[in-house]
């Protein structure tokens, strides 16, 4: 599978757990809420029966002051009673709406009311209001007081409403207990499965990122140890990564890099080696016809030195001068070409020793001067090229120095991965046009007749310098003398192997 | 003090290199007689006298060059070092290769020398005590 479909996979799989919790939440608290309703529903309930009951009493009580003291007062109640019984019937009709049983019983009651009050209340209250007028009347209110009130009538009809009220209570308590029950059982519902439900996202969620991060960035570091080795000039390496994703597909196009620069490199490796071969075949091969040339010259002039005359043994010597010369050059070229191709021996070399015994050799005029600075560092390196490169700089300052007093310094300063160390002199300096110039093959700044040199020196110190990964610079002025800078490793390098 | 001259073969395909030889040679006043092949092959036909008037009696030293057309040096004197009769004959290395591989290969084959042209005392120390031996020896014969 491929990584950007992997990270998409994981990344859905958490989404659609959130979301599945989100969901699961949301029912769960709809829940909660239609059980808070009817917990609330239930005491809204209770609260109007309460209500009501209330009122059927004292419209019973405002019924016995009224027909005890004849003040029409006391009726004021039982009448305001009575219209608000009838709203609260309409309300707690609705709110009972679907219970049967609750319904069944506020019927009862709303019937035992209306028995009450059309058998017992209103008829009693007419015939008190009518008694005054006739004994007769006053009689029949008597009669029939005695037989609502004394006999009992009236408290059955009122313990059967005390009766109903008490069940219909009852069962809305009943009913509100359940409902609370239920809403605390569906409030833990939903605390438990939101808890099981985040705790698996996150365990899954992690799961997937770490597997994820795991292998992918495992992958990835192998890589990136590899990368780094290419860099560091390994070129035989291969990376073992045969999945197909892009990281196969990178490990791919890492291993075909490698491939191409390893062909590469190594075809110039060959190219150079061919080309120094080559330097050196033909410098060689040069020699012999020029080595002839001066035999001949000398021949003529052992066997002919009497009879010639001055100016053809002048042309001689001329002659002479430029075999020499292009002796030197091929001597040059053979130097150059050799760079690199012969393996020195590594050795611990105290520079300071090496640069006194190159100055004694150089032997420079009198009155130029050649100091080495004090702390100057030991190495374990090929002293060969180090020590050529040191003789090529030194005998320039010494041999290009315009006045009779000078001074050349050399020293050393230690840097964090390699050496530093310069070769500076007071003397005629170097225009900056050809800092770049002066390390090419065959280049010089003074005509050659006027100054012979061949123009191999700083070629060759360049080339070591090059070979051994290292740089060089010019740092003067003219008139002001000259500064080579170069740096030189601390440590042996192994040459890429070819 | 001397009672034969010298035979001295000089293989060698350059015409003015033999030329400088003979020139030196004769400064250094050897009593000598020179001859000249001009490639290993004809070497070995004079010294067997194939084709050519056979050289008696052999020479005692041989100047060889390496680099030389149809057989070069290294091939003569391998040639040369399997047949017994020119176990005596001493060989010196005349080249301009300073090679290692052409030295090394030289010397496993028993040179008494091998001097790097041109045929002077300019040359590396090793050159010039081969050159000594042979002057030595070119002194003996006198």
């Amino acid at each position: 599978m491929k990584i950007a479909s992997l990270i998409f996979v994981g990344f859905t799989v958490i989404l659609l757990l959130f979301s599945i919790t989100t969901y699961v939440n949301y029912r769960q608290s709809v829940k909660v809420q239609e059980n808070t309703e009817w917990v609330q529903r239930s005491q809204l309930v209770i609260r109007q029966a309460a209500r009501l009951h209330r009122n059927i009493t004292e419209m019973e009580s405002s019924l016995r002051g009224y027909l005890l003291t004849d003040e029409p007062t006391f009726l004021e109640p039982f009448d305001s009673a009575a219209s608000e019984n009838k709203q609260l019937y309409t309300e707690l009709k609705t709110q009972v709406e679907h219970n049967l049983f609750q319904e069944k019983r506020l019927a009862d009651i709303e019937q035992l009311e209306t028995r009450w009050q059309m058998e017992v209340a209103k008829p009693l209250i007419q015939a008190k209001k009518n008694a005054f007028m006739s004994d007769s009347a006053r009689q029949v209110f008597s009669n029939m007081y005695s037989d609502k009130i004394k006999k009992g009538s009236e408290r059955i009809i009122n313990n059967q409403i005390r009766q109903k009220f008490k069940e219909f209570n009852n069962y809305e308590y009943d009913l509100r207990e359940v409902r609370r029950a239920t809403l605390g059982d569906s409030v833990e519902d939903t605390e438990a499965i939101s808890f099981v439900l985040t705790t698996l996202s996150i365990i899954l969620g992690l799961a997937i990122a770490f597997y994820i991060s795991l292998t992918i960035s495992r992958r990835i570091n192998t890589m990136v140890q590899l990368a780094d080795r290419i860099a560091s000039g390994n070129f035989g390496i291969f990376i073992q990564d045969s999945s197909r994703d892009e990281l196969g597909h990178l490990a791919k196009s890492l291993n075909s890099m490698t491939k191409t620069l390893s062909e590469n490199i190594s075809q110039l490796e060959r190219k150079n080696e061919e080309l120094d071969r080559f330097a050196y075949v033909v410098s060689h091969d040069l020699k012999a016809p020029l080595r002839g040339i001066e035999n001949i010259s000398y021949c003529l002039e052992e066997d002919y030195g009497d009879e010639m005359p001055v100016q053809v043994k002048d042309y001689l010597s001329l002659m002479r001068g430029r075999i020499h010369r292009m002796e030197n050059m091929i001597k040059g070229i053979l130097e150059l070409s050799r760079i690199g191709r012969q393996k020195n021996p590594v050795e611990v070399v105290n520079t300071k020793l090496m640069l006194q015994e190159i100055v004694e050799m150089l032997s420079p005029q009198t009155g130029l001067q050649v100091f080495v600075q004090p702390d100057m560092p030991v190495i374990e390196t090929e002293k060969i090229p180090l020590q050529q490169v040191f003789i090529n700089l030194i005998s320039n300052s010494v041999k290009y120095h315009h006045q009779k007093n000078g001074k050349v310094i050399v020293g050393c300063e230690e840097k964090e991965d390699c050496y530093e160390f310069f070769v500076t002199d007071d003397g005629p300096g170097i225009e900056p046009k050809y800092h770049e110039k002066i390390f090419i093959i065959f280049q010089t700044l003074k005509e050659r007749d006027a100054f012979e040199s061949t123009g191999v020196g700083l070629a060759i110190v360049k080339k070591i310098l090059d070979d051994k990964k290292c740089t060089i610079k010019v740092l003067s002025e003219i008139g002001n003398g000259a500064t080579f800078v170069f740096t030189w490793p601390k440590h042996v390098v192994d040459h890429i192997s070819s | 003090m001397i009672d034969k001259i010298a035979n001295i073969l000089l293989v060698e395909d350059d015409y003015l290199d033999s030329m400088i030889v003979e020139r030196n040679l004769r400064k250094m006043n050897v009593l000598h007689k020179l001859f000249i092949a001009r490639n290993g092959q004809e070497a070995l036909d004079m010294l067997r006298g194939n084709g050519y008037e056979k050289i008696s009696p052999l020479p005692s030293i041989i100047m060889l060059d390496i680099n030389m057309p149809r057989m070069n040096g290294l091939e003569f004197l391998s040639e040369l070092r399997s047949d017994s009769a020119f176990k005596d004959i001493k060989v010196f290395i005349m080249t301009t290769s300073d090679q290692e591989e052409d030295r090394t290969a030289s010397e496993k084959m028993g040179v008494s020398g091998y001097i790097v042209k041109p045929f002077n005392l300019n040359n590396s120390s090793s050159s010039k005590d081969s050159f000594n031996l042979f002057i030595d020896l070119m002194n003996l014969k006198k």
